[in-house]
C-alpha cells in the first residue's frame, strides 16, 4: 500500500465526519471532528516543537555555563593564582621571621649557660680554697677570695634577666607569628570554593555536550616528584612515615 | 672528627634550606652551601669540593632525582654521599631513588634527630 493509500485510510473517516458536521450544521460534531484531525497530526507536528523547544532549553543552559566558564577562566583564576602566590608569600615570611628569632635566641641561651658555667667553676673553687681555713687570717683570706665571686654574680645576674627578657620577646614574636595559619587557611578555603565552583561549571557542561568525561590520568612523570602526601588526595601505596621508608630501604639492602 | 665536611643544601624553599642550614650548623657541620634546584647545583658540585649533597625532590628546574642520576653519572661525583630529604613518599619513588643511588632516604617534616642518624650512618663512626 502506498504512503498516500495509508493517509486516505486513516483521514477518510474524519473528513467525512466533517462533511457530515458542515451539511447538518452542527457545531459540536465539527470541533470534534476538527479536533479529531489535529489530534491525528500531533505526533509528528507537537513532537518536532518539544524537540526544538529541548534544544533551545539546552543552548541557553549552555551559554549560561559556558559564560561561567569564560568568567571563572578570565577573572576568578588569575586571582585565585594570585592569592595562592600570596600565601606563599606569607608562609615564606613568616618562616623566615620565627627563624631569625630562633636564630637569635640560641646564642642568647648559649651565653647565659657558660655564663652560669662559669660562676659554677668559681664557686666551686671558692668552696675548695675556703674548706678548713682557721683563724683570723684564715677568715681574712676567704673574704678576699669571695670578692671575685660576688663580682661575678653581680655581673651575671642583670645580663641573665636581658637575656632572659629578650628570649621571651622573641617567643612571643614566634607565637605572633604563626598567626599566617589563619590567614592563609582562610585564602585557601576561598580558592577550594572556586575550584568547587569550576567543577560544576566542567560537569554541567560535560553533561550538556553529552560527553561522559573519563577521569584523565594525569601524565605524571615520577621524576618530577608528587609533592607532599595529601591524605584522601594521593593515590598508590605511601609511606606512612621515616619508620616505613627505613624498613622499605632496609629490604632493598640499604 | 672532620667537621669541616663540606655540604650542599638543595631545596627551592629558602625556609627549608635555612632549616636543614641551622640543624646542620647544631650537629657541628657550619660548612654549608645552599642551591635552589638540580640546575643551579649540578655546576657548583662540579666546581666545588663538596663532601655531602642534600637534595629535596620536588623541584623546578632540575628535580633532585634527575641531580642525582647527573651526580651518579659523573666519574668525579660518582662516590659522593647523597641524601635525600623530600616530602615524596610513593612506595615506588623510594624504591626509584635507592636504584638511583642514594645513600639515605629521609621524608618530610622530619625531625633534627632522624637527620643527625641518617648522616651519621652514612658517614660512619668518627665523622
Amino acid at each position: 500500500m502506498s504512503n498516500f493509500a495509508i493517509l486516505k485510510l486513516e483521514y477518510s473517516a474524519c473528513v467525512e465526519a466533517l462533511n457530515e458536521a458542515l451539511r447538518t450544521e452542527d457545531e459540536k460534531a465539527f470541533f470534534a471532528a476538527v479536533d479529531h484531525i489535529v489530534h491525528m497530526r500531533e505526533p509528528g507536528m507537537f513532537g518536532e516543537l518539544r524537540k526544538l523547544t529541548g534544544d533551545l532549553q539546552k543552548a541557553l543552559e549552555r551559554f549560561s555555563v559556558e559564560s561561567k566558564l569564560a568568567d571563572l577562566a578570565e577573572n576568578e583564576i588569575p586571582d585565585a593564582r594570585a592569592r595562592l602566590n600570596h600565601v606563599i608569600s606569607m608562609t615564606d615570611e613568616a618562616a623566615h621571621q620565627t627563624l631569625d628569632l630562633v636564630e637569635q635566641s640560641g646564642p642568647l641561651a648559649e651565653r647565659t649557660a657558660k655564663a652560669a658555667g662559669t660562676l659554677i667553676d668559681m664557686v666551686n673553687a671558692y668552696r675548695a680554697q675556703t674548706t678548713g681555713v682557721q683563724g683570723f687570717e684564715g677568715v681574712a683570706r676567704s673574704i678576699d677570695a669571695y670578692v671575685p665571686v660576688v663580682r661575678a654574680v653581680e655581673a651575671f645576674l642583670p645580663a641573665v634577666r636581658a637575656d632572659s627578657e629578650t628570649i621571651r620577646r622573641n617567643l612571643s614574636d614566634v607565637l605572633l607569628a604563626q598567626g599566617y595559619q589563619d590567614l592563609t587557611g582562610q585564602i585557601i578555603r576561598s580558592v577550594m570554593k572556586l575550584v568547587e565552583e569550576l567543577e560544576t561549571a566542567l560537569s554541567d557542561l560535560s553533561r550538556l555536550s553529552g560527553d561522559v568525561v573519563e577521569h584523565a590520568t594525569m601524565g605524571e612523570s615520577s621524576s618530577r616528584g608528587h609533592g607532599p602526601v595529601v591524605p584522601g588526595v594521593t593515590k598508590g601505596e605511601v609511606a606512612s612515615g621515616q619508620t616505613d621508608v627505613d624498613a622499605l630501604l632496609s629490604g632493598l639492602g640499604m | 672528627m672532620s667537621k669541616d665536611l663540606k655540604f650542599l643544601v638543595v631545596d627551592d624553599f629558602s625556609t627549608m634550606r635555612r632549616i636543614i642550614k641551622n640543624l646542620l650548623h647544631d650537629l657541628g657541620y657550619p660548612n654549608v652551601e645552599e642551591a635552589d634546584d638540580g640546575k643551579t647545583a649540578l655546576p657548583m658540585l662540579q666546581a666545588g669540593s663538596f663532601d655531602f649533597l642534600i637534595t629535596d625532590w620536588n623541584m623546578p628546574g632540575m628535580p633532585g632525582l634527575d641531580l642525582i642520576k647527573a651526580v651518579r653519572a659523573d666519574g668525579k661525583l660518582a662516590k659522593m654521599p647523597v641524601l635525600m630529604l623530600t616530602a615524596e613518599a610513593k612506595r615506588e619513588q623510594i624504591i626509584e631513588a635507592a636504584q638511583a643511588g642514594v645513600n639515605g632516604y629521609v621524608i618530610k617534616p622530619f625531625t633534627a634527630e632522624t637527620l643527625k642518624e641518617k648522616l651519621d650512618k652514612i658517614l660512619g663512626p668518627g665523622k
